[in-house]
């Protein structure tokens, strides 16, 4: 890995009333690469997500991004410093078109007032449309998101991501509730992603993680089990175990 | 190219209901009318500012009526100021200070001197009462319901203050007696058409400053708040900011109302912050239509309109709030977005805007397809 360290998790434990969701959790992420996170449920995948964009904060441990220590940051600030997050259940804004929803993810400025004086931003309006058509949602540009199909939903989101521009993406089940076919043409988007973004994604489908991935972490009872490419991955002795019960990894 | 119809459309609609509303003197020569008319455009300036909030932003705001009292008692303690009273104590004393005692001044009431000050304190006082609310609820996350809830206590809160520190606000009576106002030669008495024009040049620019308001991005980002708040934070905006921008805002508005009511009504009363009107505002909105500003207008002065006649005929004096309830009743059950949304009906823009969607999702589903053939083939 010849890029430098763009986030460094530090020793992270995340505790909800008691219960240990992620304990002494290390990771440590390059600029520009594609890591995909995998693991059992309740393995605290999530919750590594929720701690790195800034939703849930940890109770021990340390965060650097770009080697500045953001741990206490609240979520806008963390999305100021180029943190994106992509959620589980696809969360966009129903009521506006689509070129609106990539409108406001378009963030170049963040001020109540700076953004008073800013009308039909003409310019900024091409990038969009060039953006839509990668996630191919340029046909349904003014129709308001809430009449988008799930896996269309789901491609808003992730455009909303690039429009938003972020140097770290956080992705969390990107493919879930989608065909096979969906799922490919999401890792191809990916891979078309890999160096300009970085990325971090949670994911259960192993085909799709196999196309996309350089690196594998597995999680397992908060903690990494084990990292590496997905073939010495599968052959791990603990990610077995971890697995065992569930079919194997190649079921997950 | 539908965007920009659709933006030409809305822009003819507002300047023809704009136009409405100024040419109404030329018909109406009647000061008693024109009164009654200009309280209804006042009250249409309360509903649009709410639904700035309210339909905008997703901030539904109870004590709306809050800056709606405070503008109205700014512009009366000015008038009272210069009010040549019957009964005065030492220095112009207002006469309800006479009455209660007090001796000198309340040192809150003096810069109120000034016409100047008082119509800046009338938008201003409004705006920092809701920017201290809107501090403390904002960031603490606090939504929905909540905010509601929050907001109403603050109404009622204030309204007991105001009818508890009669020596200076007049308690129960308000303030009475009152002079018209003299600005640049004209008097604005409250039967006259000046008083008229004054509040429907103010209704007409708070549309266009309003519309103006909602399509920057500043209200785009205010929509997508108020579809999804969450997710505007991880975008790197300041939500809180936002909202609370929109809260003083809409509070402001509703101030300058409140000076407007002032002049209509001749007085300013406790009743003016208290909860009916507060409420009557959200049902003005949403009958109107709460997530468009003419709309909101239209509602505010069809409902005070409908309710103004009904009371005033005798046929209707035990029934007539009956009937207002069956027809908020109606309304809200079969036109969800306010009576505005007919105009929409009539137009037959939303069968068509289905179809449309319908025939691009197909288009979008066959590309889709296509290229995933082409590049399964490959």
């Amino acid at each position: 890995m010849a890029g430098e360290r763009i986030l460094e998790l530090q020793d992270i434990a995340v505790e909800f009333s008691g219960f240990k969701a992620v304990s002494g959790l290390n990771l440590g992420i390059d600029r520009g690469e594609l890591r995909c996170l995998i693991g059992p449920n309740g393995a605290g995948k999530t919750t590594a997500l929720d701690v790195i964009c800034g939703k849930v904060k940890p109770s021990a441990g340390r965060i650097t991004l770009k080697g500045q220590d953001v741990t206490r940051l609240p979520e806008y600030k963390l999305a100021r410093r180029g943190v994106g997050r992509k959620f589980q259940v696809p969360s966009v804004f129903r009521q506006l078109s689509v070129r609106d929803n990539l409108e406001v993810a378009y963030c170049k400025h963040l001020g109540v007032f700076g953004n008073l004086l800013g009308f039909k931003r003409g310019a900024e309006n091409d990038g969009l449309e060039k953006l839509a058509e990668l996630v191919g949602l340029e046909e349904v540009l003014d129709q308001p998101a809430g009449y988008l199909s799930h896996g269309q939903t789901q491609w808003l989101e992730i455009a909303l991501l690039l429009a938003q521009d972020s140097e770290v993406i956080l992705l969390d089940e990107p493919t879930a509730g989608m065909t096979a076919q969906e799922t490919m043409h999401t890792a191809k988007i990916f891979n078309a992603l890999r160096g300009r973004h970085t990325l971090l994604v949670v994911e259960h489908d192993m085909a799709f993680v196999r196309e996309i991935s350089d690196v594998i972490t597995v999680m397992h009872q908060g903690r990494v089990l084990a990292e590496g490419r997905a073939a010495e991955v599968q052959k791990d002795p603990a990610v077995r175990e971890a697995y065992l019960g569930s079919g194997g990894i190649a079921d997950a | 190219m539908t965007r920009n119809r659709d933006a030409i459309l809305r822009l003819v609609g507002y300047a023809l209901f704009c136009a409405a509303i100024l040419v109404v003197p030329l018909f109406v020569d009647n000061g008693y009318l024109l009164n009654k008319f200009a309280r209804y455009l006042v009250f249409g300036i309360l509903s649009l500012a709410l639904s700035l909030s309210w339909g905008y932003a997703g901030i539904l705001n109870l004590g709306q009526a809050v800056g709606f009292g405070l503008g109205s008692y700014c512009m009366a303690m000015a008038l009272k100021l210069r009010t040549i009273p019957i009964q005065t104590g030492a220095g112009g004393l207002p006469d309800f200070m006479v009455w209660n005692n007090v001796q000198a001044l309340p040192w809150f009431w003096v810069p109120f001197h000034s016409y100047a000050f008082a119509i800046a304190a009338g938008m201003a006082v409004p705006a920092v009462v809701a920017f201290l609310i809107g501090w403390f609820v904002f960031p603490a996350r606090v939504s929905g319901v909540y905010v509601a809830i929050i907001t109403l206590a603050m109404l009622v809160v204030i309204n007991l203050v105001i009818i508890d520190q009669q020596p200076y606000t007049g308690g129960f009576n308000g303030i009475t007696d009152l002079t018209t106002l003299k600005l640049f030669g004209i008097e604005f008495d409250a039967y006259s058409d000046a008083t008229y024009y004054l509040a429907a040049i103010t209704l007409s620019l708070c549309l266009f400053l309003g519309l103006a308001f909602v399509n920057s991005k500043t209200g785009l980002i205010l929509q997508a708040i108020r579809d999804d708040e969450t997710r505007v934070w991880y975008f790197g905006y300041n939500v809180a900011a936002y909202q609370n921008f929109v809260f003083c805002l809409s509070a402001a508005i509703a101030g300058f109302a409140g000076m407007l009511y002032t002049l209509v009504m001749e007085f300013a009363s406790p009743t003016f912050l208290a909860v009916p009107i507060s409420l009557s505002i959200v049902i003005w909105c949403a009958v109107g239509g709460r997530a468009s500003l003419v709309g909101a207008a239209l509602g505010a002065i069809v409902v005070t309109g409908v309710q103004g006649s009904l009371s005033d005929t005798p046929a209707f004096l035990d029934t007539w709030m009956l009937i207002m309830g069956g027809l908020f009743i109606v309304i809200v059950l079969f036109l969800p977005n306010g009576l505005i949304s007919l105009i929409d009906l009539a137009l037959g823009k939303r069968r068509r805007g289905r179809a449309a969607t319908a025939a691009a999702s197909v288009v979008a589903i066959e590309r889709s397809e296509s290229s995933r053939r082409q590049s399964a083939a490959r």
